[in-house]
Formats: structure tokens, sequence, C-alpha cells
């Protein structure tokens, strides 16, 4: 994970280095294999749970989060590189933003079977921490003078609000699968979403700003985000890839 | 007579936590299910139904997988053993898993 981390993050800022034109392309096509990685993996999860259990539920919701994020991805990019049209805002919002609800719904369904473990304390302090992440974002947006139009400014201060309510069940399933192993998925999906919650505040800073490009550093913590949330879901796939090993137990039992 | 009595009665507790078990770790996931039975076999060359008698084995196993939430899952195990609490032999079961 670190060597992936490492490597794009290089060629992102060798892009950068190499002019804003390389960087917006090589930005957009970046944004194909990473968040399609992600679909995949999720596709993987959907398909060793099925259907049964809380938990075959919550991966099958993760499969239309990490799907819509793809889409809105993919129309972002097209938009951009074939239609040379302003990314945003566009209806590559709509699908990050429905995704967001997908994603809650997962951590839910996901906690779902061990509710009772979950405490009064976690949960205020976890929101706690959101509040303490969400306040400076809002502050930052309504207390500026940039000539963005109203309805940029609105959803670009949407994305801190869902990402504060996302990092609330994030910051809870650490807490709650401490010293477990798919305590490694939990830590992932945390530091996937403190990142998203770095780059949000970034883009709006530099929305605000007019700065913002495609290409642009705050780029690299997106895509870095995409890939801290696929190792933890590739870590997941590995935990629980048992059903043909216990099968061949019962045989080796004969 | 009395020894088959007491042999038929160990098996029905025996099935009743292991239907407890299944019921609980079913409901989390088929997955869930699959890498308890498989770490059971892995580690300790037991199945479900001898988790009867090692309530230990399973407690560390879903200790392992889900730390400390695991406990949450021991309390809807118990939940589903709740009308036969008192019975001995599930007593002890419920005893050494929460302990």
């Amino acid at each position: 994970m670190l060597v992936t981390l490492a490597t794009t993050g290089l060629a992102m800022v060798v892009a950068e280095y190499l002019g804003k034109k390389a960087a917006l392309v090589f930005t957009d096509w970046i944004f194909v294999p990473i968040p399609g990685a992600l679909v995949v993996l999720s596709i993987l999860s959907v398909k060793r749970h099925g259907l049964q259990g809380s938990h075959g539920k919550a991966w099958i919701s993760f499969a239309i989060f990490s799907a819509m994020w793809f889409i809105a991805e993919q129309v972002w990019s097209i938009l951009e590189l074939f239609y040379n049209q302003k990314p945003f805002p566009s209806i590559a919002d709509f699908f990050y933003i429905v995704g967001y609800p997908a994603y809650f719904i997962f951590a839910i369904l996901y906690m779902r079977p061990v509710k009772k473990a979950i405490t009064k304390k976690i949960v205020i302090l976890s929101l706690l921490v959101a509040m303490a992440v969400l306040v400076p974002t809002l502050y930052m947006t309504f207390e500026n003078n940039s000539d963005e139009d109203k309805l940029s400014i609105i959803i670009g201060a949407f994305y801190p609000v869902a990402d504060a309510v996302v990092l609330v069940p994030a910051l809870i399933g650490v807490v709650l699968f401490f010293g477990g192993k798919v305590n490694f998925l939990w830590s992932l999906m945390l530091v996937g979403i403190i990142l998203e919650v770095a780059a949000d505040t970034g883009f709006q800073y530099f929305s605000l700003d007019n700065s913002l490009y495609t290409g642009h550093p705050i780029d690299i913590l997106f895509l870095w985000s995409y890939v801290v949330l696929a190792f933890g879901v590739y870590d997941h796939v590995k935990i629980f890839k048992t059903e043909k090993k216990s099968l061949h137990d019962k045989e080796s039992l004969r | 007579m009395l020894g088959l009595e007491y042999t038929n009665s160990n098996q029905v507790k025996k099935a009743l936590v292991s239907l407890a078990i299944e019921t609980v770790l079913l409901e989390i996931g088929k997955p869930t299910y699959d890498e308890v039975i498989h770490k059971l076999f892995k580690v300790y060359k037991c199945y479900i139904p001898d988790c009867y008698e090692h309530p230990e084995y399973l407690k560390t196993i879903l200790q392992d997988l889900y730390g400390s939430s695991s406990t949450a899952i021991i309390e809807s195990i118990k939940k589903e053993l709740e009308e036969f609490e008192t019975q001995k032999g599930v007593d002890v079961f419920i005893a050494g898993i929460s302990g």
C-alpha cells in the first residue's frame, strides 16, 4: 500500500511539474484504474458475502457507493477531456452526493450485529471529532468573499458536511473493532475519510480562491483516499475467503 | 437407562448451543460463519458442537476477528439461549463464553 501511495503521489507531482495540461490529462486518466480497482474489490466482496446476513447487505451498499464515485470520476474526466467543460459543479456531483448515503448505510449495516457494544461515550466522542472537523470548513465557506456562484459554494460546502457525517461511523468502527482482524479495514476507512475531509476542505479553499485546477496537488489526497479504501477492502476480502478452505477441511476429516 | 437419558439430554443441549451459535454467525454473514468453522478446525481441530464443552475456543476466535465488539456477538448467542440458561451444561457454556 505504501508503495502504491508513494508511486501515485510521485507520478502526480511529476505530471504537475510538466505543466498544467499534462497534470490535467494524467489526473483524469489515473482516476480510471484506481477508483475502478475499488469497484472491482467491492464486487468481489459482494460475491463472497452474497445476500445473506447484515454484512452481505452492507457490502452491496458499499459496492453502490464505489460505483457511484467511479461514475462521478468518469463523468468529471469526460466533461473535462472531451467536452472541455468545467466539471464543477456538474452532473458528476450528483453521483458523488448519492455515494455518501450508500457509504453511510454500509457502515450502519456492518456494525448492526455488534450494535450492543456501541456505547454513548463512543458516539459522543465521534460526534465531537466530526464537529471539530466541520466547523473550520463551514466558517471558511461562509466568511469568504469569493466571486464563485452560489450553487458552486453550496455544493462545495456540502462535501465537508457529508465527510463529517461519514466520519462518525468510521471513528466508531475503529474503536468498536479494536484488536480484531477487521479493524484494519476500519482503520483504513478512517484514514480514507480523513484524506477525503482534507481534500474536500482544500478543494473548497482553493475553489473559493479561484486557484483550483485538475491536477492540483490537492488531487493527490483524493487519489490516496481511493488507494487506502481499496487496500482496506482487499484485506477484508482476504480475511473472509475461506469457503473453499473449510470444505477442504471437511474432506480431510474423512 | 439413566445413562442413556443423560447422554440424550446432553446431545440435545449441545445441538441447542450449536444452533444458537450458527444462527448468530449467519445473521452476521455466511463468510463469518465459514471463517469461524475454518478457524475452529485449523486451530483446535474441532467443530461448532464442540464449543459446548470448549466455549473459550469460540470466544478467542471471535475476539481475533472482531476485537472488542466480539462481546456483542457473545451477548447475542446468550440471548438465543436465554430460555435454556438455567439448564445444567448450558449454564456452564454461558459462564465459559462470558468469562
